[in-house]
């Protein structure tokens, strides 16, 4: 649509007009790429989704309610107990600081808004931004008026970026993306003009985006990157040392202002290919510089030996500082970018994260759609052209392929790239096939599109000799109207994909009844609500960690551990206490002073994400701390497999998480007829018995269970007698027996 | 204020429970009522300490130690029964939960008498073990009383208990005297804790069964013999019940008040029956060995604020503890035995600091124990932790949590305070000063060096 | 930072320090010559020679004024950077903003060079002397700000 009426626009020559119009249609894509993201708050409400972004929310509220200062030296009691963690100084400010800074604007010019509403809507205001960066992105790579509008488009619908910014998705990439492309937009700018001060702007934007994400290392290693494959080309220019030095001086120390970060950009492996390249630019500078003033083949002996002592010297340092410890090697997420097993065997906290493994591919078709095979067309055109600016584009995506297919979450980093190229493609057909006498794009409609790739090409190959153009007009209207048809499903696909796959909470379930009216599933929070108004302010909850930020987050109750996975031995902690019998896992508690212990159960209902689905990476990570306590072997069968039911293991039957999960569920059903729904097993008649905790709380849907931790027992006899006892057991007279007797020593 | 209010509240207290810290409603159940004859010293001894005294059988409709979830007694007292079963009012659940709603209890034993199976039941709960079938005599050929038990041996004349170990008060400590302990049923202990053997009979002493053992015992199914076996032993449940065991309930009565004993070779002499049971009845309902924290301060060395929540590694902090011991109807000081220390730990998971409080202060109702540290360089969530429980005193558990914050970013020291940052400080400043100095030079010749720029053009 | 740094920074200032000290006319290329002597062929005098007039000839007087500030930049460098070897890098804050306060200078100063060369003026199409040093100031303010701020 927005093509269309582009290039309707071709015929309009009043410049003035043009910028008009351009600016409406940029208002129109912010408002459709806005507007997609609100199906969440449609569909459900204006509510904090998933995991990462209830802290968000959490610290946001602490910053505007306590300010700056109190904010950057946050410690955070009520996580990580009884640890407690620096959470100023081990986040990424950025989010919060500008949902702060647009809290107290608006207060400042006497809007008062809720600063859940300002979350919650951050990020479909900043796709809005995000759209308008692909714009300018785009208009550097290419002259053609279109293009910069289908990409932004095409970036402000794709629902590769907006699986993380829908209205309440308030996480870090909400911002990051906008920052991620406004960056190298002004790279580009800087280095086509050679400006510093566009290059102390995109210095300053990679410092923000530094503040805000953590996958700024993407930037600081695709710079680089970049400059290293312009002068492997041959395209070395004083233009590039301008800005690349720029860039990187005043880059890295903008981003050791945030104290997440600190010393790291000197210190770790991922920093340093930036740090080589500016080292080698003064070189290269230099040998320049060396080669203006004197003859070749002076110049070729003096540049042989400059290079060869340097780089020796340069690589030494680097492997002696890193095996001496003073720059720390690869953290374990980028072994994992480059060897997708590694996780699994070395790191399972790492890959027991979903959006850790790799990309299945039918989701980057779902997640893109048509662009994904225009995406190598755009890279194609790339090369056709070839200036300083496609060469970007082109190793950008590179590596945005590679580590989209590495990685879940990656994807978001591949989708500006891959909405620049389809729209450089885009353009280039339309462009072509539009170019002459302006047909009416309107009655194509009804072409036939299954004839349109091959077309497409053709379109392509014809744009390889600028002397041969279309003039048929059959062809125009096909190949337009199939362009048009096109991207008329991939609005539609876009839509279809955001409100059913991407606006769910996740904290509200939505389900369907018999009669096709939507049912809401709300164990979370009326769980939640329970911990709030029933438990102690203290009162500390156990739980595996996806569920600590929403526990900080809507009970406001202390965690032990949460989806900021920093310390692994405390999470493994909690994986013991889970997976061991209860009386290894109560002194666990007791000294971690637990006073609940929360457990998601979808058997009952169905629900697959459950933690008995979890429970086997409780498992693998409490084995990688305590290899002799826990092991992964005896929750398997003889035969391999992973059983809950009559043929589970001992060691599963009487671990706490399988105990807690099935306690009591037998009760809900006939005799003989309890299923776990889930695992579409029978489950025993028998159901476990609990000593050490007992059940406090059980939502509706059976979705979370919480257990008290009993305190210990009065007088001085261990949980199994106690409940024996008051369940109506006898002891056993163990005095009677014979043989050594246990004698009082005072 | 804060005094005032304490004050009042003591006096109120005072006034509430005349005698016992805890209440002074007593149920003594034996099974028949007439039977309190044989003992009115002992019970006219308890009315006179303030004692409200209810007399009920196993058996009497009316017994309940409940009513409405409370508590209808503050203590019990069992004397030796006939009856085989106590009924539906005093089974062992309903005795334990009696216990674990802070209730206290007197269970007195007669090797006449077999002992109740629900008090088996219970006993076996705190891992404490009668003989079998319920009944057994305690005998010494060597510590008996030669006047009344020439032959059976059977009544035990004991010197006054020593302390069990060193470090406790010493409430039952009645130096040079003797006790009688008639017909006493002995009980093994278990190596819990909670259990303290105040009197144990003597290394010469065994129990046996007088019906089935009659002739002779087996070594293999002898009960138990010598220190093993204990006559009176306390426990103390974590909640500061208490229950005591007394091996003999015959000693509690008048006639053995008025006559004398003698061991084998030993000249007869009166026993201090009365003395004893007097400290043990006290102990057992809370009048003796009853410890309160009156308050607890901590704060930074030279800083006003009291008990703050958050707390900066390596602060210096004092502590400060008020302690007062309840001893025979009024509170005093508390005193740590000898031999005993009362420690604060400062931990998280474990303790990061252990140190002894030492009494610095002492008014006539309170000791104040104190101890200044400095905070361990770990940030996280603390807790100021008194964990002191002993034998005869009532458990001290008392947790102040405190966060212990990381240094803020502006409580590092200043660059130029650290004298190895100077070159660095230096270094910025010549590149400052130089960059200033240039560009004003630079500003300065810019219009001549067009010039000369032009010229060189030409050139 | 210290690898590349030990690479790159001090072979031309250890040099520049000599080349002070031995002859008046303090340059930048001669470090090249002294860093890659170590061939010791008899050309190096010439292409010394070649540099110097070079120099000498071709390059502006303002130029100059730059290459004076850059010399004093890279004394002040390896000051640190010596420094920094002898005594330890002890508040490493302090030590990487002082030293990079200096890099950060001396390769904007490189840019301001760069950009009002003339022979550049092709590569630089938008930027005129005067912007360029706009920018350089604008820069530089920048880059003393995180600086002064790193230190605290």
């Amino acid at each position: 649509m927005t093509a269309k009426s582009q290039d309707l626009l071709a015929g309009v020559t009043a410049p003035k007009v043009r910028t008009l119009l351009r600016v409406v249609i940029l208002f129109f894509i912010a408002g459709a790429a806005v507007s997609s993201r609100l199906f969440s708050v449609i569909r459900f409400e204006s509510i904090i989704h998933e995991f990462d972004p209830w802290f968000n929310f959490r610290a946001t509220k602490y910053l505007v309610a306590n300010g700056f200062y109190k904010f950057w030296d946050w410690f955070d009691d009520r996580t990580w107990h009884p640890l407690g963690r620096v959470t100023g100084g081990t986040l990424y400010p950025g989010l919060m600081v500008t949902s702060g800074a647009i809290y107290h604007a608006l207060r400042a010019l006497t809007i008062p808004v809720d600063i859940r509403n300002i979350c919650v809507l951050l990020a479909p205001a900043f796709s809005g931004l995000t759209a308008y960066a692909t714009y300018l992105l785009t208009n550097e790579m290419t002259t053609s008026p279109s293009a910069g509008l289908l990409a932004a488009i095409f970036m402000g619908i794709a629902p590769g970026y907006i699986s993380r910014s829908v209205a309440g998705s308030y996480d870090n990439e909400a911002i990051a993306i906008f920052l991620l492309v406004f960056t190298f937009f002004l790279w580009i700018k800087a280095l086509k003009l050679g400006s510093m001060l566009w290059g102390a702007l995109c210095a300053l934007f990679y410092g923000y985006m530094v503040a805000s994400w953590g996958g700024y290392a993407f930037i600081t290693c695709l710079l680089p990157m970049h400059a290293l494959v312009l002068i492997c080309m041959g395209r070395y220019s004083t233009r590039l040392y301008v800005s690349y030095t720029t860039w990187y001086a005043l880059g890295t120390l903008a981003s050791m202002q945030i104290p997440f970060v600190g010393f790291l950009p000197v210190k770790t492996s991922e920093h340093m290919p930036a740090l080589g390249i500016f080292g080698f630019l003064q070189l290269i500078g230099f040998i320049q510089y060396v080669r203006s003033a004197i003859s070749g083949r002076q110049f070729q002996t003096f540049l042989v030996t400059l290079l060869v002592a340097t780089f020796g010297l340069g690589l030494a340092g680097l492997v002696g500082l890193t095996s001496l410890g003073y720059i720390a090697p690869w953290g374990g997420r980028f072994y994992s970018l480059w060897d997708t097993g590694y996780a699994k065997i070395h790191i399972p906290i790492i890959a027991s994260v979903s959006e850790h493994q790799p990309t299945a591919w039918p989701s980057f078709f779902f997640d893109l759609n048509f662009l994904i095979w225009l995406f190598p067309a755009g890279v194609y055109l790339c090369f056709q052209n070839l200036r300083d600016e496609h060469v970007f584009i082109v190793v950008y995506a590179m590596f945005g392929s590679y580590f989209a297919g590495v990685m879940v979450r990656l994807m978001l980093t591949l989708t500006p790239v891959v909405c620049v190229a389809a729209a450089i493609a885009v353009s280039q057909i339309l462009d072509t096939y539009l170019s002459v006498k302006v047909p009416i794009v309107d009655e194509t409609a009804a072409s036939s599109t299954d004839s349109a790739p091959k077309k497409a090409k053709g379109g392509l190959r014809a744009t390889e000799k600028p002397n041969v153009g279309i003039f048929n007009n059959l062809s125009k209207v096909v190949v337009t109207g199939a362009m048009t048809i096109y991207l008329l499903m991939f609005v539609t696909h876009c839509t279809w994909v955001t409100s059913n796959a991407y606006s769910s909470p996740s904290v509200v379930l939505a389900s369907r009844l018999p009669d096709g009216s939507q049912h809401i599933i709300d164990d979370y929070r009326e769980a939640y609500q329970w911990l709030r108004q029933n438990t102690k302010e203290d009162a500390k909850i156990m739980s595996w960690w996806d569920y600590g930020y929403q526990i900080g987050g809507m009970a406001d109750r202390p965690t032990l551990v949460d989806n900021n996975t920093w310390n692994n031995t405390h999470i493994a902690t909690v994986g013991k206490a889970m997976s061991s019998r209860e009386e290894v896992s109560y002194p666990i508690m007791r000294q971690h002073e637990v006073d609940y212990v929360l457990v998601v159960f979808g058997g009952l209902l169905g629900y697959s994400g459950d933690d008995i689905n979890k429970f086997l990476w409780m498992v693998r990570i409490a084995e990688g701390i305590w290899p002799d306590e826990v092991k992964e072997r005896d929750f398997f069968t003889a035969r391999g497999e992973y059983k809950v039911d009559h043929d589970a293991t001992e060691t599963m039957k009487n671990s706490l998480m399988y105990k807690m999960s099935y306690y009591n569920y037998n009760t809900l059903f006939p005799s003989g007829q309890a299923v776990d729904r889930v695992r579409g097993v029978r489950m025993p008649d028998q159901g476990p018995v609990l000593d050490t905790v007992e059940e406090a709380f059980t939502s509706e849907n059976w979705i979370i269970r919480i257990y008290k931790v009993k305190d210990l027992d009065n007088v001085g006899r261990d949980h199994g007698a106690a409940a024996a006892f008051a369940r109506g057991q006898k002891k056993k007279k163990i005095q009677k027996k014979r043989g050594a007797r246990v004698l009082r020593v005072d | 204020m804060r005094s005032l209010v304490s004050f009042v509240l003591l006096l109120f207290t005072a006034l509430v429970s005349a005698l016992s810290s805890s209440g002074t409603r007593l149920l003594v159940v034996l099974d028949a009522v007439e039977e309190k004859d044989a003992y009115s010293t002992f019970f006219t001894d308890l009315v006179e300490r303030g004692y409200e005294i209810t007399y009920e059988t196993p058996k009497s409709e009316g017994l309940s130690l409940f009513e409405h979830g409370e508590r209808n007694y503050d203590h019990l007292i069992f004397l030796p029964s006939k009856i085989k079963g106590l009924g539906p009012n005093l089974t062992p659940n309903i005795l334990l939960d009696f216990i674990n709603a802070e209730g206290n209890i007197l269970l007195t034993m007669s090797s006449t008498h077999s002992v109740p199976s629900s008090l088996v039941a219970l006993l076996s709960e705190l891992d404490v073990t009668l003989p079998s079938e319920r009944t057994g005599s305690v005998v010494d050929h060597f510590h008996y009383d030669t006047i009344s038990a020439a032959e059976s041996h059977d009544v035990l004349v004991l010197s006054c208990p020593p302390n069990v170990r060193p470090g406790l008060k010493d409430y039952f400590q009645l130096p040079g005297t003797a006790l009688t302990f008639p017909r006493a049923v002995g009980h093994v202990l278990g190596s819990g804790p909670l259990l303290t053997p105040i009197l144990r009979a003597p290394p010469t002493a065994y129990s046996y069964n007088p019906k089935e053992q009659a002739d002779v015992v087996d070594p293999e199914d002898l009960f138990a013999a010598g220190k093993q076996l204990a006559l009176v032993s306390v426990i103390q449940a974590l909640n500061s019940a208490r229950f005591t065991i007394l091996g003999s309930a015959e000693m509690l009565e008048d006639k053995w008040l008025e006559v004398q004993v003698a061991r084998p070779q030993e000249r007869p002499q009166y026993t201090s029956n009365r003395e004893f049971w007097t400290s043990l009845t006290a102990w057992t309902f809370k009048e003796l060995g009853v410890l309160r924290v009156n308050s607890i301060e901590h704060h930074i060395v030279g800083d006003d604020e009291i008990n703050p929540g958050l707390y900066r590694v390596k602060n210096d902090v004092a502590y400060k503890i008020s302690i007062s011991e309840y001893a025979w109807r009024r509170w005093v000081p508390f005193t740590v035995p000898q031999g005993d220390s009362l420690q604060l730990e400062f931990s998280m998971l474990s303790p990061f600091e252990r140190r002894d409080l030492v009494a610095e202060s002492e008014t006539h109702r309170e000791t104040i124990f104190t101890t200044n540290f400095t905070l361990p360089d770990q940030h996280g969530i603390f807790n100021f932790k008194i964990n002191y429980k002993r034998p005869f005193l009532t458990s001290l558990e008392e947790k102040n949590t405190v966060s212990v914050r990381h240094m803020a970013h502006d409580e590092w020291p200043r660059s130029y305070v650290i004298s190895g940052a100077w070159p660095w400080l230096s270094g910025i400043g010549v590149t400052v000063v130089g960059f200033v100095a240039f560009s004003a030079l630079w500003m300065y010749s810019q219009p001549v060096k067009k010039t000369s720029a032009g010229a060189k053009k030409t050139q | 930072m210290a690898p590349k740094k030990n690479a790159r920074e001090p072979t031309p200032s250890a040099a520049a320090t000599t080349q002070a000290s031995s002859t008046a006319p303090a340059s930048v290329p001669p470090p090249v010559k002294s860093s890659a002597s170590k061939n010791g062929a008899a050309n190096w005098d010439q292409v010394l020679q070649n540099i110097c007039n070079h120099y000498v000839k071709e390059t502006p007087q303002r130029i100059k004024l730059i290459d004076v500030f850059l010399l004093f930049l890279v004394a002040v460098g390896a000051l640190q950077f010596l420094y920094c070897v002898l005594a330890g890098n002890y508040p490493f804050n302090a030590f990487l903003s002082g030293f990079s306060a200096t890099v950060g200078q001396f390769v904007l100063t490189i840019s301001l060079r760069v950009q009002t060369n003339e022979g550049n003026k092709n590569e630089f199409p938008g930027v005129s002397p005067e912007r360029a040093f706009a920018d350089y100031v604008v820069c530089s303010l920048i880059l003393h700000f995180f600086c002064v701020n790193f230190i605290n």
